[in-house]
């Protein structure tokens, strides 16, 4: 089953009474997202990326192409009963306690109010609020607002969950719980649309990711096949490698670096590993251990980008 | 039902402010004062109405008292609508702003619920705190008066509705300008430049506006204008008329309900079509 699904999305934003400016937000943008993944978008400042999940929630009306979520066509409102959204920056009325909020916004989530009551205390444990539940959210941290706000975005046991920077101003440790949760909800067969600036955090967890840029979508795929191309190998070596051995190895291979006892080569095949390999025990250079390095999302992201703007 | 949970939240929200409290509090003191000084004394003559021992009326025929009473109601509830409008205003306006802040509104919109619906609850919990203390008031001083002077005015205590009908009719405008300037300022300013000057020079336009231009289209827009605004002092004479149990002119109320739901209604088109 498709979850999200965006055919042909644009949106352009007018700004300025007198000299009106025409910013283009997405431009024909299509994506799909399948039921039961963790999907990342991914994109740098003003790349488009809350735009797109506003979009997907009737925030923004789109200037042309078609959005469905849970294969109904927005806008609608009564589907958002089977969505949850945390944005980015939220603010609950702050003369509300924890559990107050999850009562409130569960209500107007179209939960019946005794049924929200009997969901405040698992999901005030689940996100580890429950110390903090009668506390005026006005008093709260900043994590501590991301967490009741998680808290929210799960209040109707939704079946999508937009969230838009949910580690944002949180601990590692509570970055750590965060994630266990998005992949418990996962195993739930609940689909999770992450908007995250954090890389590395996207590539943990993420199932597929979408890079977006100037409103336009540049590439999606797993996260194998967006960091696929080129294995970096680290060969850990006893002693130092003499110059001549240095210079067969760098006629062997396109990038060779070598740093103390570390050699760093980038190759394409096993077969050249294999070659490398024969030509330091060929010279008697003790093998201390190999390490396969890939390229990270953030390395992948950053040369998409980079490429995007060369173009 | 989510229109009752968003009225009974803005209710709650409303009594976290201290503008309420304030207003609260006046009433409370205006109530205590009128329980402790009111008194009657009866004589040969007639009855006298007392206030803290000192007679405030001539000896009355005994079918006189109740349109003493009734005048002095008036003088009430033409003060508590004054404080109405004045900390009403200040305390409500900033309702629907709050609402429509970055970080907020998203958290409303991601909910199954109607932009529209959004707005009335938002509107209906700001007036319902309204009506709440303008009943409190008035309900106490009704019985005041019951009680110690024998004088049951019903129209003074359905005057409660009226006044909260007309700080409606006003929130209407409120809101719209709220919905449209996604601020506080612009909504008070413009609900007391309406109340204090451009409702008064609408309701006396044919002596003051009249004389600019006798233009035909200049009078019409100014003609039209006056019907698409509420009719806030002529609605403030129906309730004195109400209070005073005389015949009213429920026409300026007709008119200003179908004000109130235009700007609504432009309101909620404004909401809709806003990207947030």
């Amino acid at each position: 089953m498709i979850a999200i699904a965006a055919e042909s999305l644009s949106k352009t934003y007018t700004t300025g009474l007198v000299r009106k400016q025409r910013i283009n937000a997405l431009i024909d943008f299509s994506l799909h997202v399948e039921a039961g993944q963790i999907f990342g978008l991914l994109g740098p400042n003003g790349a488009g990326k809350t735009t797109f999940i506003k979009t997907l929630l009737s925030l923004v009306h789109p200037t042309s192409g078609k959005v469905h979520v849970l294969e109904t066509r927005l806008p609608n409102t009564r589907i958002r009963s089977r969505i949850g959204y945390l944005p980015e920056n939220h603010r609950f009325p702050g003369y509300l306690t924890g559990e107050q909020v999850l009562l409130y916004f569960g209500q107007l989530s179209g939960v019946g109010r005794s049924d929200v009551k009997s969901r405040i205390t698992p999901l005030l444990e689940l996100v580890g609020m429950s110390q903090w539940r009668r506390m005026k959210v006005r008093r709260y941290s900043k994590g501590m607002m991301q967490r009741i706000g998680l808290a929210q975005a799960l209040i109707n046991d939704p079946e999508v969950i937009f969230l838009d920077e949910p580690t944002d101003g949180v601990d590692p440790v509570g970055r750590k719980e965060i994630r266990d949760i998005l992949q418990n909800l996962k195993r739930q067969g609940k689909t999770i649309f992450l908007n995250s600036h954090l890389l590395s955090e996207v590539e943990l967890i993420s199932d597929r990711v979408a890079i977006l840029d100037k409103g336009r979508l540049l590439t999606t795929g797993t996260v194998d096949e967006l960091t696929a191309g080129g294995y970096q190998y680290q060969i850990g070596i006893e002693g130092t490698l003499a110059d001549t051995v240095r210079n067969e190895a760098s006629a062997m291979v396109m990038n060779i670096q070598v740093n103390g006892n570390t050699l760093s080569a980038e190759l394409k095949t096993t077969a050249e590993l294999n070659r490398l390999i024969d030509l330091l025990r060929r010279n008697n250079i003790p093998i201390t251990s190999i390490i396969k390095k890939r390229d990270t999302l953030e390395d992948s992201f950053i040369n998409l980008i980079k490429r995007e703007v060369a173009s | 039902m989510k229109i009752l949970v968003l009225i009974l939240y803005t209710f709650r929200e409303l009594l976290s402010r201290a503008t309420l409290v304030v207003l609260a509090g006046i009433s409370t003191l205006v109530i205590a004062l009128t329980m402790l000084s009111i008194s009657m004394s009866e004589s040969s003559e007639g009855v006298t109405l007392q206030m803290f021992g000192n007679p405030i009326s001539p000896p009355l025929p005994a079918d006189a008292v109740g349109e003493f009473v009734r005048t002095s109601q008036v003088g009430l509830s033409k003060g508590l609508f004054i404080g109405i409008i004045f900390l009403g205003v200040f305390a409500t306006a900033g309702i629907v702003p709050a609402t429509l802040r970055k970080g907020t509104i998203d958290l409303y919109l991601s909910k199954p619920l109607g932009r529209w619906e959004l707005l009335l609850g938002k509107c209906l919990g700001a007036i319902a705190v309204m009506f709440v203390n303008v009943l409190y008031f008035i309900g106490a001083i009704w019985l005041t008066y019951g009680v110690k002077v024998g004088v049951w005015n019903s129209g003074f205590l359905f005057s409660s509705f009226s006044i909260t009908f007309v700080f409606a009719c006003l929130y209407s405008l409120i809101a719209f300008l709220a919905v449209l300037s996604r601020g506080s300022p612009i909504p008070i300013i413009g609900a007391f430049l309406y109340l204090f000057v451009i409702g008064g020079l609408l309701e006396s336009r044919e002596q003051v506006l009249y004389l600019i231009s006798e233009n035909t289209l200049y009078r019409s827009l100014i003609d039209g204008l006056y019907y698409v605004m509420p009719q806030i002092s002529a609605m403030q004479a129906g309730i004195t008329n109400q209070i005073m149990e005389t015949s009213i002119n429920w026409k300026p109320f007709v008119q200003s309900i179908l004000s109130a739901g235009l700007f609504f209604g432009v309101g909620v088109a404004v909401l809709s079509r806003r990207d947030f």
